[in-house]
């Protein structure tokens, strides 16, 4: 197919249905949103069931956009496709209200400026739709 | 010897165009549930869950299973996919049922699911590329083959396109509800892929069906009748090969053959009392008659063209509308097997051939490669 321009498609909607709707519903409002359990758990991003009983959660609540890391993988030399064209982290962020972690991206400028348990905020984009990705990182706390 | 099986719950959605009112998750729980209040359990009495689905380019979701773990109440307990194209729905009831046989469990929840809205089946058949042919252009000329060789006339499939939409307005969960349809709006509709017309095929849906199989200690304690399974089988061939009838696929008669010699069934023409079989285009119902060994080859339109497979025949044939009606394909076979329990457990409603004890669930998928049947009965099998 040498000389040939191909286009892949992917021609998939989803229905995320009222409860993940809800959760990518907050994102577009710059906010963040956990599933609360039978048990009081908060799952972030939100499940329509809780994995430890299959039960459908309870409601949504409030969490907050900053929080800490709970691990990370330092990311020296970022490949074409990845979301950041400067070093990064990939990471594991507890936001503050949440008892699950979100998984994430952390540009803190160089290794040395993350660690476990460092307190990061999330860096909202202005064009926003509905998607993860909406935050378009998270920075250390005073960053932003 | 192998323990005995029986179906003690079956559910299904409402099956519609476009189910955006719920996930993929919250459909396929919605047809577990109701499978699980037929059958008085909840998600503890459940050991194990079989889930099947066609090929996964067809909605974008690859390994259904792990997403679909919290919605099934599986969490802890084993889960495992089917992966049989269209015939998937039945032949994700055949493993779970061998699960229960073999004595490895004796609560099994089965369930089967499509969502077509959320992709391009025609898509995701061409392996990913546009203007692919789909089923339609696939099994046309299967079709102008089979009319060719029997010498039926044309109004046989319009008849089928009739009765299937008839029987579906007495069934709740029926996608299409074609309350005017005729015979002449059949033939007048348009020609989608020359021999079939538009309202000879079947519709896209979103869907999912679920049962409950048990042993044959849990099914006799059950609150409703049990649909006692006396048989299954499996077969499947390659979709193109030198010599291979695609007509009357040697991999479709095998399997009902099998599934007959397993029941104990010799003249099933005589002993069953309805037949439910895969149909999303109106001629393979005389086709399948053929490959079922319910008519003599070349005979299978004059069941049809005398009426006999209607209603209120003496060989009823997809009494709940069939995936003429509703085809969420993953789901498709699993809603005839589901179908073939319901009329021997007396549950079919408007729907319910008088007096059904013993039936066939039949399901084919791929390029008419895929078979799997299963027969069920009101009357628990001589062990």
């Amino acid at each position: 197919m040498a000389g040939n321009e191909w286009t892949l498609e992917f021609p998939y909607r989803r229905s995320v249905g009222p409860i993940v709707g809800e959760f990518l519903t907050a994102l577009r409002k710059g906010e963040l949103k956990g599933a609360r359990t039978a048990s009081g758990r908060v799952i972030v991003p939100a499940l329509e069931y809780d994995p430890e009983t299959g039960e459908p959660v309870e409601e949504l609540v409030a969490v907050a956009d900053h929080g800490t890391v709970t691990s990370f993988a330092w990311i020296a030399e970022p490949k074409r496709h990845q979301p950041l064209d400067r070093p990064f982290a990939f990471a594991h962020i507890r936001l503050e209200g949440a008892d699950t972690d979100l998984f994430h991206l952390v540009d803190a400028g160089s290794e040395e400026a993350m660690s476990i348990g460092m307190a990061v905020e999330a860096s909202w984009r202005d064009e926003r739709d509905g998607s993860i990705t909406d935050i378009a990182a998270f920075v250390p706390t005073g960053d932003a | 010897m192998s323990v005995q099986a029986a179906v003690v719950g079956i559910g299904q959605t409402k099956h519609a165009k476009c189910r955006d009112d719920l996930s993929l998750a919250g459909l396929v729980r919605e047809a577990a549930i109701r499978a699980l209040e037929d059958a008085g359990m909840g998600w503890s009495d459940i050991e194990a869950v079989i889930i099947g689905t066609a090929p996964d380019s067809f909605e974008g979701l690859m390994m259904p299973e792990l997403y679909f773990a919290d919605a099934l109440g599986c969490v802890g307990k084993p889960i495992m996919r089917v992966h049989t194209a269209g015939s998937v729905g039945g032949s994700t009831a055949v493993v779970a049922t061998h699960l229960v046989e073999s004595g490895v469990r004796k609560r099994v929840l089965t369930v089967a699911f499509e969502k077509q809205s959320e992709g391009d089946t025609t898509w995701g058949l061409s392996g990913g590329r546009s203007g692919g042919v789909g089923a339609g252009g696939y099994f046309a000329p299967h079709v102008r083959s089979y009319i060719e060789r029997s010498g039926a006339p044309d109004y046989v499939g319009w008849m089928v396109a009739v009765k299937d939409r008839q029987n579906a307005l007495k069934n709740p969960y029926a996608h299409l509800q074609l309350e005017n349809i005729t015979f002449e709006s059949v033939k007048e509709s348009p020609m989608v892929w020359d021999p079939v017309h538009r309202l000879e095929s079947c519709p896209t849906s979103d869907g999912a069906a679920a049962m409950v199989i048990v042993d044959a200690d849990t099914a006799k304690v059950a609150p409703t009748p049990p649909a006692w399974i006396h048989a299954t089988a499996i077969r499947s061939e390659l979709g193109w090969f030198p010599g291979r009838d695609a007509v009357n696929p040697q991999g479709g008669q095998d399997c009902s053959a099998d599934v007959y010699k397993q029941a104990g069934i010799t003249n099933p023409r005589e002993e069953l009392d309805m037949i439910e079989c895969y149909v999303p285009f109106s001629w393979y119902e005389p086709m399948w008659m053929e490959n079922l060994h319910i008519t003599e080859r070349g005979d299978g339109w004059k069941l049809t063209e005398e009426g006999h497979t209607a209603i209120d025949g003496d060989i009823p044939v997809n009494c709940s509308g069939g995936v003429l009606s509703s085809n969420p394909i993953g789901a498709s076979g699993m809603l005839r097997f589901a179908e073939a329990a319901m009329q021997v457990r007396g549950q079919a409603g408007d729907h319910q051939v008088p007096n059904a004890h013993l039936a066939l669930g039949h399901a084919y998928g791929g390029a008419a490669q895929y078979f799997a049947c299963w027969v069920v009965g009101s009357e628990r099998p001589e062990s």
